[in-house]
């Protein structure tokens, strides 16, 4: 039918969308748990008072019930043997010896009902029953007889046998009545009576306790709704307690964060002398320290600059007149002597080498007080690393050395600072065809999504591990014995290595003795720092055969 | 006629050394120690080209500059300690026309001071461009009757651009046409001059008409 099928969707979305809801609740509680301290007070407050209530109003009700029905218990037995009693009576008076015939013993039995009944006051109302001792002959037969409604289902044959056992005495079961449906307690109280010349017979009292169960009822209800009441003004005067402290301290983490934010003048409002006012005054007093601190950090940086700015000025311009001065030396170093001619020259380069040294000192120290800033424009690298490779070719033949340039990616613009990107090409090819040992010299441009990565690679006498570490380290050499093909500073691949951190960039360094170096410039296309690369380098003590993009190409 | 040269330098080794260097180079240099007395000394000597360094006692090289600037269109020349782009930047605005950043060597002090003084071709053409007349023999350009005075650069960068009306100039281009230099340089050396002389020729600077950007290459005159 499809109005089934409808209806069975319909309830398969609600259940689908109450599930949602459900995950939904359970995540927000989870996240209001992990964040909120005054809802994890509040919430394990409540739940261990609700416990404590839990726990303290089962125990009183069990006591009050117990009591309840003792009490009632112990009114049933006195009453059950006041009837039982005053039945017997109204028996024992009638025999006077001689027979009684059946009508006579009929009559008692509804006297002796009617004085039961008149004996037992209980609210609930009161069942009764005359039933035989079963197992007995006698002249005479009372039949057996129940007020109207007797529930004769309670009297069970466990009763009936213990009434027949204990004669004399009372018996008690507690039972179940059935009431409209309703269960209610109740408590069968069972004796037995002599009957003159008809035997004995049993007296049932089926007591109803309901009375009893509504006043617990009552009690229970009262009980849970204090309780109720009682975790709610628990849960409120919690949170009360709770956002005295907590308001404190959020306002202490707001300020914080105005403060890492830079706003170093922001401060706690400091109230009263207590506990909460002791930890504004304390945070107070760090953030002034702090802010204190930052001011002369802030200030030693200044004149930092500044006096990386004053040597540049004062340096230079002494440098300068030697320079004239030598280049005026140098270009007639043919009409001097011999001597004073070599002399010349030597002045000519040296102080060249000295200039590079000095520019390279204060590229470091600009990099050190973080006085760099890039100068980006739309760059492609691939174009690029061609124009540095040219650049280098000459040098590259004079040493005997095969430059190659390899550009399987990078032909995008990016925005980089060209003069830094060059800068770093140029060390480390220069480097490459230095220590390549006339072998060839390969450069590698390669991209895959998130970088950009060139690298330069030799074969010649390459590294151990432990200097490898340092290749970055200022002035550091990797062997000062070797001679050199182009001045160097021995500051190069220092600010290389600064240079490629502006841009969020790597250098990372394979090298290996024998087996030639391999550096790695990564550029990264966005704004967060490479932890890839494009041309991804193995650990050091892994044998590695060059970029992937030149292996593929050399099979 | 020997070429007179302003030399502001306090450095008195430095201003000495660049004496040499000029005067093997066939220039007559005068000299001034003091931003006080470096505008004094320019009306004194009338030079043909001052070299100004940008860190003077007195008032700074960049300030001489614009009293300089404010009076004859003489070619300047910084000779500056640092390569900082804010000072660079100040000395260009102020209306330098080229620097030299230290140290340097004679060759390239010279090349720079060669091309600012050597003399423009002769060819006696008159040029149009925009509602500009453009006197190449009389070093003039005129707005109907009335005289627009450039410096010698701003008139080379015109010229340079009027003579090929509509075609594009790339920064690097009229930075060796212009500025004798032929390696990679400032390109910041085109963008302040382009404004320095819009701010002279154009009716509204910031909407140019006469000389026009074209965006991601460089300039042209002539409309856009």
């Amino acid at each position: 039918m499809p109005g089934t099928a409808t209806g069975r969707a319909t309830l398969g979305r609600y259940r689908r969308r109450l599930r949602r809801w459900v995950r939904r609740g359970w995540h927000a509680v989870a996240y209001l748990w992990r964040r909120s301290l005054m809802f994890r007070s509040v919430a394990i407050t409540v739940m261990t008072t609700g416990l404590a209530v839990a726990i303290i109003g089962t125990a009183v009700m069990i006591s009050i019930s117990n009591n309840v029905y003792a009490q009632r218990r112990e009114q049933i037995e006195a009453e059950s043997a006041r009837a039982t009693i005053v039945a017997q009576g109204i028996f024992d008076a009638a025999t006077a010896g001689e027979d009684n015939n059946q009508t006579e013993l009929e009559t008692l039995q509804s006297e002796a009902q009617q004085a039961i009944q008149s004996n037992t006051t209980s609210p609930g109302g009161t069942s009764i029953a005359i039933e035989r001792t079963p197992g007995q002959s006698s002249p005479q037969i009372l039949q057996t007889v129940a007020t109207q409604g007797f529930p004769d289902g309670v009297i069970t044959d466990e009763l009936r046998a213990e009434v027949a056992k204990n004669s004399g005495r009372l018996s008690l079961q507690p039972v179940q009545l059935d009431d409209d449906g309703r269960r209610e307690p109740g408590l069968a109280v069972g004796s037995t009576l002599q009957v003159p010349s008809a035997g004995q017979y049993e007296l049932y009292l089926v007591y109803d306790l309901s009375d009893a169960q509504q006043t617990l009822d009552f009690v229970s209800q009262t009980l849970s709704i204090g309780g109720v009441a009682l975790i709610v003004l628990i849960a409120l005067v919690t949170s009360l307690v709770v956002r005295l402290v907590v308001l404190p301290i959020r306002g202490a983490a707001e300020t914080s964060r105005k403060i890492a934010a830079g706003r170093l003048d922001e401060r706690i409002p400091v109230r009263g002398v207590d506990d909460i006012a002791t930890l504004a005054r304390s945070f107070n007093d760090m953030a002034d320290a702090v802010s204190r601190q930052i001011t002369q950090l802030a200030e030693l940086s200044r004149v930092q600059q500044r006096f990386v700015s004053d040597v540049s000025h004062e340096l230079r311009t002494p440098l300068t007149t030697i320079r004239l001065a030598g280049d005026m030396l140098y270009d007639s170093r043919h009409a001097f002597e011999p001597s004073v001619g070599r002399s010349a020259e030597l002045l000519h380069t040296q102080v060249e080498r000295f200039e590079l040294l000095l520019a390279d000192l204060l590229e470091i120290s600009r990099f050190d007080a973080q006085a760099v800033q890039l100068d980006t424009e739309p760059v492609v690298p691939a174009a690029l690393a061609a124009d540095i490779v040219d650049e280098f070719r000459p040098l590259a033949e004079r040493v005997g050395s095969d430059l190659q340039l390899r550009t399987p990616g990078g032909h995008t613009t990016m925005q980089l600072d060209a003069k830094r990107i060059r800068r770093i090409l140029r060390n480390l090819v220069g480097n490459a065809i230095e220590h390549g040992d006339g072998k060839p010299v390969q450069v590698v441009v390669d991209s895959d999504a998130r970088s950009v990565a060139i690298a330069v690679r030799d074969r010649g006498v390459g590294m151990p591990p432990e200097d490898t570490a340092r290749v970055f380290d200022r002035f550091w050499r990797a062997d000062p014995s070797r001679k050199r093909t182009i001045g160097g500073t021995g500051l190069g691949l220092a600010i290389s290595l600064g240079d490629a951190n502006l841009h969020n960039g790597r250098i990372d360094v394979w090298s290996r003795p024998g087996a030639g170096s391999t550096f790695v410039l990564t550029l990264p296309r966005g704004d967060q720092p490479a932890v890839t690369s494009a041309i991804p380098l193995p650990e050091l003590d892994e044998p590695y055969d060059g970029p992937r993009a030149v292996r593929q190409e050399d099979d | 006629m020997t070429p007179r040269i302003l030399v502001v330098d306090d450095d008195q080794a430095l201003a000495e050394m660049i004496g040499i260097v000029l005067r093997s180079e066939g220039y007559e240099p005068e000299f001034s120690a003091d931003g006080n007395d470096a505008v004094d000394a320019f009306h004194g000597t009338k030079p043909d080209l001052v070299l100004l360094d940008v860190m003077l006692p007195g008032i700074d090289g960049i300030e001489v500059c614009k009293r300089i600037r404010a009076e004859s269109g003489t070619p300047i020349i910084m000779l500056t300690a640092k390569g900082d782009t804010a000072d660079v930047v100040a000395g260009l605005e102020n209306g330098a026309d080229d620097y030299v950043v230290k140290p340097f060597n004679p060759k390239e002090l010279v090349a720079r001071i060669k091309t600012r003084l050597r003399p423009t071709a002769g060819d006696a053409t008159v040029l149009h461009v925009g509602d500009l007349t453009v006197d190449v023999a009389g070093h003039e350009v005129r707005r109907g009757d009335a005289v627009i005075a450039l410096t010698p650069l701003e008139f080379d960068l015109l010229r340079a651009l009027a003579e090929k009306p509509n075609q594009v100039f790339t920064r690097e281009m009229l930075l060796e046409q212009v500025w004798g230099y032929h390696y990679k340089a400032d390109t910041r050396l085109v963008n302040v001059h382009v404004q320095r002389l819009r701010a002279k020729i154009e009716h509204d600077p910031d909407n140019p008409r006469i000389v026009t950007t074209v965006r991601g290459v460089g300039y042209r005159a002539g409309g856009a």
